[in-house]
């Protein structure tokens, strides 16, 4: 009972500061935590869609990244075709209402996801590891080989896309936007991990064998969490896009898919809102290490290797005294 | 009258060692019928084979009268063929209930639901919980599988398998690891169970065997070597043998 | 046809210095039940100690030894330290952990050698070109490198068929108890196990210090390519770790050579370079995704 208060207390106060850091950063005339605050956003939503996969289903994709960049590209694409008026492959007209150009991030990313999943789920375990950081390393090559869109250099665009009553120059408005993606997406993997799907991904975690001999054919349930977890990785990846005005091979760079990882496992497997927690620290250990030294990883590697073998439960689990 | 399940032939191989070898089995509806045998005989792999975990070599499964051998698992629990476990094998996170209610789950048809809450939906949990009493774990529903006395998982297990709707249970030796009153308590269960569904059991422990089996097969090596009542058993020179053999 | 030829021969080189990274890889997945991802920085420490020990002392030997020497010493003392410590732990905290010291590792050698990539020299007695197939020349050096990756698989397979070590990479996955039951001193055994592994590691890096640029993050890229030689090989098997690294090493090569000029056949040259390149890179990803469709568990599943 006074868990479940403090856990509340705990996303409560959180969403305030976050709801409130625009005034915090206007107050303290640091600009930049408005865009920190926006990376974070996007980084937790994607962090929160590999949960699902990390935490709820036992899956450890190491290739999360892939999707996210795809996400990016598909926005950076369209924006790139709108502005001179060409045509991708000949066909398709670009794009730079956010309307068509996230569901397009969306369904381009679950669709990778849903070819990659089904050929990486043939496997398990280690084998499943190495196979995904594999398929994700292949959409690097793919998009550091195109030069039309930048190749190793990436594709830059003057503007984001456009939504209804939001100025697309507003940097508060677009950090607004990126919060209220997190809510939603949060609240949805919420609802998911409770209803009959969650239930029985659950069940695949803890005993796959076991849902085989009671009747489940786990194999389905697998590819759709996979495609839904590309989905939202795609959908972050659009918004990353925006946030920068520019995409480039890094975004699918395997090293982003550990780090969307290590956000998992920082801020607390298989809770949800664990892995924004995950992001923010990720997000403001890296800002605060990079103005210290430029070698910050030579920082950053430790710290990780430390977090990894001393701790169990995660941030999450610290500031809520779950179990 | 015909088997419910009828096995023929089944071969199964590990590089040199042949784990099954001309296996055949024919289980009567109704019947309970165990299949005993010195350890290495191939039991564990007879029944992975039959529940379709594991590919045979060679050899035909009937079930109720149609071909399986290419079946693959969850349809045949759809058939009504379930197994049980050796290794006590519940899902630890979850509770007594939640176990059996995610049965019910898949017993009632896909789990492409996304929305609603599924943990307090009363066509899942009140089925669930009748199950629970029958097994004798009522009380206990609200308890944590991993949290269970080990002879408290076994009834677990059971409810789990009963909860698939199972015609016949496929059971790996449930009563591994108990001790003597839960064994008894187990039987007990296994008795009630008798006649309603037809049951395959695999057990070391033959007081349960005698007390229980209409018919005991015994395999030896991978294969069938002799069939009949607990007391024939017990008297067939080449069951001693082998029983003496390993012993000695 | 000379230059297929000359070609496969590439193959085969760029296939054994993959088959010396998915060996130790492999032995120590197959043995100690541990997924390193800093097995690349292995290979990137091997590769500039000797390029550095080499410009120092002109050796191209000396260069050799002291690679593979600080490379086994820097992964037992991993080993001891930190390794160790995840064999019980899942293979999640494996990836993260060792994730972190690739970081570490790739911001040290920066920090220690500088961010410019060093090239090495050829030593004398090894270059120049043989003729053993009429009209291709081929670099002694690059025979080298081959003949070197034939005897450690000759080795190593003795070393499997003869030794306890090799007992318990055929019996398969952690076997503790059966470890314990030969009486060996498990500690020190691991801690030896997975010095091979870095060894042969700092042996490839030090090798190809000649041929390709020595810089921070080599080690990554050649880690990803030895995690596709060991899914199509099958996990844990050396043997298949051979006929991986071979098949990719192959692909990869023929494809670099062949790709972009049968790209330049349906598309303008200048996009069929970059495009050809990046499609060769992805060529052996594709043989692993065909692999997988085909054999999901590689194509010599088990030990061995």
């Amino acid at each position: 009972m006074v868990e479940a208060i403090r856990r509340r207390l705990v996303i409560a106060s959180t969403a305030l500061l976050m709801l409130a850091l625009p005034l915090v950063a206007d107050r303290l005339a640091m600009p930049d935590l408005v865009a920190l605050g926006t990376q974070v956003a996007i980084y937790a939503v994607a962090a929160v869609g590999l949960d699902l996969l990390i935490g709820y289903t036992g899956l450890s994709s190491f290739g999360h990244a892939g999707f996210f960049g795809l996400g990016g590209y598909v926005v950076g694409i369209l924006a790139f075709h709108a502005a001179d008026g060409s045509l991708f492959l000949g066909v398709v007209p670009g794009a730079t209402a956010a309307w068509i150009a996230w569901p397009a991030a969306i369904l381009i990313s679950a669709l990778a996801a849903l070819a990659i999943g089904a050929l990486s789920l043939r496997t398990s375990g280690v084998s499943f590891i190495m196979i995904t950081l594999a398929f994700a390393q292949m959409l690097f090559y793919l998009f550091v080989s195109i030069k039309t869109y930048g190749g190793d250099d990436g594709l830059g665009f003057r503007r984001r896309n456009a939504l209804p009553w939001i100025n697309p120059r507003d940097d508060v408005a677009f950090y607004y936007v990126c919060l209220a993606v997190l809510a939603l997406v949060l609240a949805a993997c919420h609802r998911l991990v409770r209803s009959r799907f969650g239930i029985v991904l659950l069940g695949i975690k803890q005993n796959e064998r076991r849902m085989a001999a009671i009747g489940l054919d786990g194999g389905r349930y697998k590819l759709a969490v996979f495609t839904l977890a590309g989905a939202i990785a795609g959908l972050a990846g659009a918004l990353q896009a925006n946030l920068l005005r520019f995409v480039s091979p890094d975004m699918l760079h395997w090293t982003m898919s550990g780090d969307f990882m290590v956000m998992v496992v920082l801020g607390g497997v298989g809770t949800l809102v664990g892995p924004v927690f995950g992001a923010a620290a990720m997000v403001l250990l890296q800002s605060w290490l990079t103005q210290w030294t430029e070698h910050w990883m030579i920082v950053m590697g430790p710290v990780l290797v430390a977090v990894i073998l001393l701790t169990r439960r995660g941030i999450w689990g610290a500031l809520a005294g779950r179990r | 009258m015909t088997a419910l399940l009828r096995a023929s032939g089944l071969t199964k191989r590990y590089g040199g060692l042949l784990a099954c070898n001309d296996f055949a089995l024919a289980v009567m509806p109704g019947s309970l019928h165990a299949l005993i045998g010195p350890n290495g005989a191939g039991k564990s792999t007879a029944i992975g084979l039959l529940a379709g975990e594991i590919a045979a070599d060679a050899g035909d499964i009937t079930f109720d009268g149609n071909d399986i051998t290419q079946v693959a698992i969850p349809a045949r629990v759809k058939r009504g063929l379930t197994r049980s476990f050796q290794i006590t094998s519940v899902l630890p996170q979850f509770t007594a209930l939640e176990n059996v209610a995610i049965v019910a789950q898949i017993r009632a048809g896909h789990s492409f639901c996304f929305w609603r809450d599924a943990r307090d939906d009363r066509r899942l949990t009140d089925p669930a919980r009748a199950m629970l009493d029958r097994v004798g774990l009522g009380p206990r529903a609200a308890i944590l599988a991993a949290d269970l006395a080990h002879g408290e998982q076994r009834q677990l297990e059971l409810a789990m398998a009963l909860m698939t709707g199972a015609r016949m249970l496929l059971l790996d030796e449930p009563m591994a690891g108990l001790g003597q009153s839960e064994s008894q308590d187990m039987t007990a269960l296994l008795a009630a169970l008798k006649g309603r569904v037809t049951i395959l059991l695999v057990e070391h422990d033959m007081d349960a065997v005698a007390a229980l089996a209409d018919r005991v097969s015994v395999m030896v090596s991978g294969r069938v070597i002799a069939e009949g009542s607990f007391a024939d058993m017990q008297s067939d020179p080449a069951v001693r043998e082998a029983y003496l053999g390993e012993a000695g | 046809m000379t230059l297929l030829a000359e070609q496969l021969l590439n193959g085969l080189q760029y296939g054994v210095t993959l088959f010396l990274l998915a060996a130790g890889l492999t032995l120590v997945f197959g043995i100690m039940g541990l997924i390193n991802l800093a097995h690349g920085s292995l290979y990137m420490v091997g590769a500039f100690v000797a390029a550095r020990t080499q410009a120092g002392s002109g050796s191209f030997l000396m260069a050799v030894g002291a690679g593979m020497a600080v490379a086994a010493f820097v992964g037992m003392l991993m080993e001891v330290t930190i390794l160790r410590r995840l064999y019980f732990r899942d293979h999640l905290d494996q990836v993260l952990a060792t994730f972190g010291l690739i970081l570490f590792f790739n911001e040290a050698m920066a920090m220690l050698f500088g961010r410019q990539p060093m090239m090495a020299a050829i030593p004398d007695f090894l270059s120049g070109s043989v003729t053993f197939i009429p009209g291709v020349p081929y670099p002694i050096y690059r025979l080298a490198i081959i003949a070197v990756g034939a005897a450690v698989a000759a080795i190593l397979y003795g070393l499997i068929v003869h030794t306890r070590i090799g007992m318990l990479v055929r019996a398969g996955a952690t076997h503790r108890d059966m470890v314990r039951a030969l009486g060996v001193r498990i500690g020190v055994l691991y801690t030896l196990v997975f010095g091979l592994g870095a060894l042969l590691a700092g042996l490839a890096g030090a090798m190809v210090g000649p041929l390709l640029s020595v810089q921070v993050g080599m080690g990554d890229r050649i880690l990803i390519s030895t995690f596709v030689v060991i899914v199509i090989g099958g996990l844990g098997s050396i043997r298949g770790a051979l006929a991986g690294a071979m098949l990719v090493g192959m692909v990869d090569t023929l494809a670099r050579a062949y790709l972009p000029a049968l790209l330049k056949l349906v598309m303008a040259a200048s996009d069929a370079d970059g495009f050809g390149a990046g499609l060769s890179s992805m060529a052996s990803m594709m043989l692993m995704a065909v692999v997988l469709i085909i054999r999901p568990r590689g194509l010599f599943p088990g030990h061995g």
